[in-house]
């Protein structure tokens, strides 16, 4: 039912985490604090800690899917649902993935166009970048979470700018807490979860952890990590930031990368930006990775041929996609299809699969 | 066919002018007979039908006293010593009683002879400087004893490696005196050495050597098999030896080590690595190895702990600056000069007033300057090297900035850089480091910061797929081993290295007992 990978091309299970991590942190971080503002507040830091503990849950799902068949959501479809749904289905996957590339792409550029160069084509950048994410990609799996973890350590650096605002900030800015009601609560935890996307790549990179089971603490612990870096920023930002200014900062995180003052360097959110490039590559590089591979398994082509395919469609739509509003569409749809993969088809797949096991085993 | 004649009869005045040497040539009064046969090209046997036209190669018959049998020794005298044919050989045959060719192994003193009646070898034994032995009338077989004259250089302190303190031997062309450096720190029977030639015309020796029951046999496996592998008419060095079992030749990175210390090449095989001798090549690979091994000099084994790292810390910030001090002066000069703080901007903006390019063209134009001198100052013999080198170093850098082409911060930056690029330690590294300079250049210009974060991601993606004999080549850094760092970016005391390294998979991890190393005792016991 599934093909093995040789021992040689699995990673540790600690560098599952790795990978899981660095897909979330995205570009969602550059400025998700005036979505989640709009419904809860300053109250939106509980929110956030409610979306991370639902994401604990889903992982949780998400490996009990994965060992119920002992490899990937690929081969959990096909035994759930038959060859012919369960390809569909894992041929949407398909267009969920390019759609994440497609998404942190175009943030990317955006952001770029805006603060750093006004004038650069999309189209030249793009194609850099994508051509460092094939090369990425056809190095194999293990370049791609080497590419996970350089992601994650080189910029970590960039965690301790985030002390800087608070020195301007107000943390009673927070206060009176829980003056809204739970609908808002609610809702504002939905408009997170865009930003907190990226664990459903734990479905198709299974079959490359070497002891699944050793892996599960490690990325229950990654996914914590993120929680409690998105509430520390949330918190930061809310200190900072007056709440009428906040909902019209689009980008909060880099505004307040605005203040930090080092003796050599000016402006620092030209270093954040260009290193935030450097945060991005392995969200690319994970995506096309894993439309890739579906394409391989589904349809049975060379993937370095798929790669470059999807890579082509990547360009062509991240040219279209050059104003804001349209941008903005797009990623709205975005969220709209991880909250559906997420909460609602991974809950189903699992009733499906628990129900289909215990008929076989009758 | 008047064509055929012509050849013959060129061979025919070759063997004439032959003749004449042959008659010329200083003869000992032992000697009967010091002419080379007329007729020996058409009566030449087969295995000497190329050697009979080499001027080189002599047969010389003598009689021995006892028994009045003539006995022809067949030599090629550039590589035979001759010295050992006189006083070693030439006595006993001549006096002794020499009846059938068996009677060699008694008369003659030389340890290396053998009978046999294999013709095939005769050729490849001439050629390898034995000298074959045939008696008069005992068609039953020849001998053939070693008398090789060999010419190498003698021991001297490594030039790349060179250390103030510690050994000061480098290894030298021939391979048996290398592997008997080698032996010489590890001697124990555990140290294996395996030969194989290569190289078609070359006929090169390569030994591959690793301590069993240390080594993963796998490494040995890969290596024995790639050498098995390499179609190459002629190895001249152990460097083309590196580029044909490389696993990436596209890849400017060295993906063996090379090294001419015996003391490196010891404790690298006492790690669990494999290294391999090429015959004719001062220089001796190891493998497998990792990034960062190549900023490791063996001379921070000699030194305390706290200053090896310290150097080693100081080392990789050289690497660091050298690569990206250039391109990050064109970046922020071209794109980002808000960057730079206001005392800093007058100084720039100063020395850039009168310069009319761009600050590409600057480095551009200062960079390839360097690499010019570097590589002239390599050609020139020395005397005049020094002199050029330094004239033209300091001349053309200070008048260029008199003369308004560059910005005298720029040549600081790139005088730095270029120094600090010789601080890698390994010869083949430093040459990659002065290469990657250029693609960074080349992003700084095209977008600033963020073009030379893409560089960056390029290197490292580049980095991250290469394998040196089928490790990883990140080693302690991405396939995450938290152990192998206490050797790799800095250096733990000998009592924390209990262990071998993680990546080498090796049979025998513990290299001494750790609670020994690290028995404490409370105070005033």
């Amino acid at each position: 039912m599934q093909q093995t990978i040789p021992e040689s091309l699995k990673i540790s299970p600690f560098m599952a985490a790795f990978v899981i991590v660095s897909m979330q942190i995205g570009i969602g971080v550059l400025g998700y604090q005036r979505l989640i503002s709009e419904d809860a507040g300053y109250d939106a830091w509980i929110s956030v800690i409610m979306a991370g503990l639902t994401v604990n849950v889903l992982v949780w799902l998400m490996y009990k899917i994965c060992e119920t068949v002992n490899g990937d959501v690929m081969a959990a479809n096909i035994y759930a649902f038959g060859k012919i749904i369960g390809n569909s289905i894992n041929t949407l996957f398909i267009f969920y993935f390019i759609m994440t590339c497609l998404t942190v792409l175009s943030g990317l550029i955006e952001v770029i166009r805006t603060w750093m160069f006004l004038g650069m084509k999309p189209a030249f950048f793009a194609s850099v970048y994508l051509i460092l994410g094939i090369y990425i990609v056809n190095g194999g799996f293990r370049t791609v979470v080497g590419i996970a973890l350089f992601g994650l350590v080189v910029p970590a650096y960039l965690l301790l700018s985030f002390v800087a605002p608070l020195r301007f900030g107000d943390l009673t800015n927070l206060l009176p807490i829980l003056d809204h009601t739970p609908v808002q609560l609610v809702k504002s935890a939905y408009n997170m979860t865009l930003t907190y996307l990226g664990y459903s790549v734990l479905l198709f990179i299974y079959p490359f952890i070497k002891e699944p089971k050793k892996s599960k603490k490690w990325v229950h612990l990654g996914l914590f990590s993120t929680m409690a870096f998105f509430t520390a920023l949330a918190v930061i930002t809310f200190a900072y930031f007056p709440i009428a200014l906040l909902q019209k900062s689009i980008w909060a995180t880099l505004e307040m990368w605005k203040i930090v003052k080092l003796p050599f360097i000016e402006r620092f959110e030209y270093l954040g930006l260009a290193n935030w490039a450097l945060v991005i590559l392995p969200n690319v590089a994970i995506s096309l990775w894993v439309a890739s591979r579906i394409v391989k398994r589904v349809y049975h082509i060379n993937q370095r041929k798929a790669v470059f395919v999807i890579a082509a469609i990547v360009l062509i739509v991240v040219i279209m996609l050059d104003s804001r509003e349209r941008i903005n569409t797009f990623h709205d749809f975005q969220a709209k299809a991880g909250f559906v993969l997420a909460y609602l088809y991974t809950p189903f797949l699992y009733i499906v699969l628990l129900i289909k096991k215990k008929v076989k085993a009758k | 066919m008047s064509i055929f004649f012509r050849r013959r009869r060129r061979q025919k005045e070759l063997n004439d002018k032959e003749q004449k040497k042959q008659l010329n040539s200083k003869g000992k009064d032992e000697k009967e007979g010091n002419q080379v046969d007329k007729k020996v090209q058409d009566r030449a046997e087969d295995w000497e039908k190329e050697l009979v036209k080499s001027a080189d190669y002599q047969k010389k018959n003598y009689i021995n006293r006892k028994t009045g049998k003539k006995f022809i020794f067949t030599f090629i005298p550039t590589l035979v010593e001759e010295k050992v044919l006189d006083n070693n050989a030439l006595p006993p045959l001549l006096e002794e009683e020499f009846l059938k060719i068996t009677d060699v192994k008694k008369l003659l003193p030389i340890a290396d002879v053998e009978v046999s009646s294999d013709t095939k070898k005769i050729s490849q034994k001439l050629i390898e400087g034995y000298v074959m032995l045939t008696l008069e009338g005992d068609t039953s077989g020849f001998a053939l004893f070693s008398a090789q004259k060999t010419v190498v250089r003698s021991v001297t302190a490594p030039e790349i490696e060179f250390s103030v303190i510690g050994p000061k031997e480098a290894f030298v062309e021939a391979l048996g005196d290398n592997l008997n450096m080698i032996r010489r720190r590890l001697p124990i029977k555990e140290l294996i050495s395996e030969q194989f030639v290569v190289g078609k015309l070359s006929r090169t020796k390569i030994s591959v050597i690793h301590i069993d029951g240390i080594t993963n046999k796998e490494i040995v496996n890969t290596v024995k098999q790639r050498i098995s592998e390499i179609e190459k008419d002629e190895i001249a060095d152990s460097s083309y030896f590196t580029q044909l079992i490389a696993d990436n030749g596209n890849s400017p990175f060295p993906q063996l080590l090379d090294s001419e210390r015996p003391d490196r090449v010891a404790a690298s095989l006492a790690e669990g690595k494999v290294a391999i001798i090429v015959d004719g090549s001062p220089h001796v690979l190891i493998g497998p190895t990792s990034l960062t091994e190549f900023f490791n000099a063996f001379e921070d084994y000699f030194l305390n702990w706290i200053l090896a790292t310290f150097i080693r810390m100081v080392r990789l910030f050289a690497v660091v600056f050298s690569i990206m001090i250039t391109p990050l002066y064109v970046a922020v000069v071209t794109y980002h000069y808000e960057l730079i703080p206001k005392d800093l901007l007058v100084t720039l903006v100063a020395s850039r007033r009168v310069v009319p390019f761009p600050p590409i063209l600057e480095a551009l134009f200062l960079e390839i300057t360097i690499e010019l001198l570097r590589e002239a100052g390599a050609r020139l013999p020395t005397k005049v090297g020094q002199t050029i080198g330094i004239v033209g170093g300091i001349v053309i850098g200070t008048a260029s900035v008199e003369a308004g082409l560059t910005s005298n911060v720029l040549l600081i930056f790139v005088a730095l850089s270029a120094l600090a690029s010789f601080t890698t330690p390994v010869y083949q590294m430093s040459n990659t480091i002065r290469l990657l300079r250029f693609p960074f250049l080349f992003m700084a210009e095209i977008w600033g910061l963020l073009g030379m974060t893409i560089a960056f991601c390029f290197l490292i993606t580049h980095l991250l797929r290469l394998t040196s004999l089928g490790l990883p080549y990140m080693e302690p850094m991405f396939p995450l081993r938290l152990k192998d760092f206490r050797d790799a970016l800095f250096r733990l005391p000998f009592k924390n290295q209990a262990t071998r390294p993680t990546f080498l998979r090796t049979k025998d991890f513990s290299r001494f007992s750790k609670e020994k190393a690290y028995q404490k005792k409370d105070i005033d016991e």
